[in-house]
């Protein structure tokens, strides 16, 4: 057969967002795959660099479009400790809340997009219809729908308004009757069956070493959650489990993990377990103060030193890097998105063997997000 | 084992092993921290400290193990920078290394791959070095757009 060249995107339904994948074919069996990005890159790194420390507020939660509330937490985390603030304990379970409805609103948008990819196309109508209740909840909560602007170094912009755990209980319980929905649709579907199982490997001994975190690295059997390995804001008082393979729960190990397959799983157990996390941290969350009083902002001078944070996102670790010389503007702030090992090095890996039709579900399953990649 | 205690150097920072290195040695430290359970690399992040003239590289690593972080550090001279590359050891530093290259200037020996990453077609100063002017940048390129003149509103 001959070989011949094939470039997916940017601008295709079957590429996780504006980026590209060239591809080298031989048949339909990719020989060859490289990861070509660029089409989102805004710059924010170096605009970090001439704003001011509340001012790059605004531009962190770009970073992640479907997520972007691990973007502030990681940047708010990483000032408070060069300021070395201690905030109040109930913005400490707010954030917990935002963080966990984020990440359920995240992983609807992934499985419905991995839905997508395999033709199933009643999920992505319903998970992103379903997404939008808890888009609700943030406009309620935030002011916002996508970019919140709502976590802040020293707390969290508004208080939770009263009512507002009403309607996060009513949006919870009808996601938890949506999942049985989801099940018969997608996860519990002949058609997933057997177009996933055994698809898009990585190997488990090489998926530490090739920087593989987050639900694709539970996947390979390793229980690893930073929530649980470097516990911040009050994830050490909640109570809840590290879901990996092979513990699937109701369903059915039929590979021996590292595949789309198991990736999907763990991404929907997932859901179950943010929503459990939500409650928690609703029922605990104490009376007091949401934010602490903040210098002057113009004239707000961090003292030098590095400080590295990180967070657990839906897609996998995200890390801030923030060095400050004392001046009111950081010199230096550098994200590591979980998609910069997922989207280039991994991908060009396990793509190479794979059949053409399966490489939009093996990029879903990695849930790969080129924003994070380009900053 | 703690970082520093098994490289016998550094300084712990808010619960992150510090370790200053030299660019010779920065890769037996880099293997021996991964032979002893730094299996995880993290990132490579480049500082620019333009006032002392030096370009700082920081290699975050985490052991899953002993649930510790280390960043080690090398600091290089502004003028014609090189660092070998350590591809070999973590595969994804190839692609960091690509984007220092592209965005600093700084050369990896040992690295077939520092393909343009981000920028295309770019012949400028590596624009995240603090010496790149921005604004300057910004106004060279986009005032050559001709200021679009409302017509006076005459009213109805």
């Amino acid at each position: 057969m001959k070989e011949y060249e094939l470039f997916i995107g940017p601008q295709h339904p079957g590429v996780t967002g504006n980026m590209m994948y060239h591809l080298w074919v031989d048949g339909d069996t990719v020989t060859k795959a490289e990861c070509n990005v660029g089409y989102l890159h805004r710059g924010f790194e170096k605009l970090m660099e001439s704003r001011n420390w509340m001012q790059n507020v605004p531009l962190v939660c770009r970073i992640c479009v479907p997520e972007p509330d691990v973007n502030e937490m990681a940047y708010a985390m990483a000032v408070e400790q060069l300021m070395d603030w201690e905030i109040p304990e109930r913005a400490k379970y707010i954030r917990v809340v935002i963080l966990e409805l984020a990440r359920i609103a995240a992983y609807l948008m992934s499985i419905g997009s991995y839905a997508g990819s395999l033709g199933i196309y009643t999920l992505p109508q319903w998970a992103l219809g379903d997404r939008d209740y808890f888009l609700d909840i943030f406009e309620q909560l935030t002011g916002a729908r996508v970019y919140h602007i709502y976590i802040w170094p020293g707390g969290v912009r508004w208080d939770m308004p009263e009512k507002l755990p009403g309607l996060i209980e009513k949006t919870l319980s009808y996601t938890e009757k949506r999942l049985k929905l989801y099940d018969d649709v997608l996860f519990k579907n002949r058609i997933f069956f057997d177009r996933a199982v055994g698809i898009g490997k990585i190997p488990k001994g090489k998926a530490i070493e090739w920087g593989v975190t987050g639900p694709n690295l539970r996947a390979c059997g390793y229980g690893y959650d930073i929530r649980k390995l470097e516990p911040y804001a009050v994830y050490d008082d909640m109570d809840f489990e590290v879901i990996k393979y092979p513990e699937l729960g109701d369903f059915d190990v039929l590979s021996d993990g590292c595949d789309a397959y198991t990736r999907m799983i763990v991404r929907r157990l997932e859901i179950e377990q943010s929503i459990s996390i939500v409650r928690q941290a609703l029922e605990k969350m104490p009376e007091g103060e949401h934010i602490i009083k903040h210098p002057n902002w113009l004239k707000w001078k961090v003292p030098p030193g590095y400080a590295f944070k990180r967070v657990e996102s839906s897609k996998g670790e995200y890390g801030y890097f923030v060095v400050s010389d004392g001046s009111n503007k950081p010199v230096r702030i550098h994200v590591r998105g979980p998609s910069y090992t997922h989207g280039v090095n991994v991908a060009e890996t396990i793509l190479k063997g794979a059949n053409m039709a399966d490489v939009s579900q093996i990029l879903f399953s990695l849930d790969v997000c080129p924003p994070d990649i380009e900053r | 084992m703690k970082a520093i205690e098994i490289i016998g150097k550094g300084e712990e920072m808010h619960g992150r092993a510090y370790i200053p290195s030299g660019r010779e040695e920065a890769g037996t430290i880099i293997k021996k921290l991964k032979e002893n359970g730094f299996a995880h690399f993290v990132m490579l992040s480049c500082v620019d400290w333009i006032d002392k003239n030096e370009f700082e590289l920081v290699y975050h690593m985490w052991s899953y193990e002993h649930k510790e972080h280390a960043m080690i550090s090398v600091r290089l001279p502004r003028d014609n920078p090189s660092m070998f590359s350590m591809h070999e050891l973590f595969p994804q530093i190839e692609t960091y290394e690509r984007e220092i290259h592209e965005m600093y200037g700084i050369d990896f020996e040992g690295n077939s791959r520092l393909t343009p990453f981000l920028l295309e077609g770019w012949h400028d100063t590596p624009p995240m070095r603090k010496d790149f002017d921005s604004k300057k940048f910004a106004e060279d390129v986009f005032d050559s757009i001709p200021e679009i003149k409302e017509e006076e509103d005459e009213g109805i």
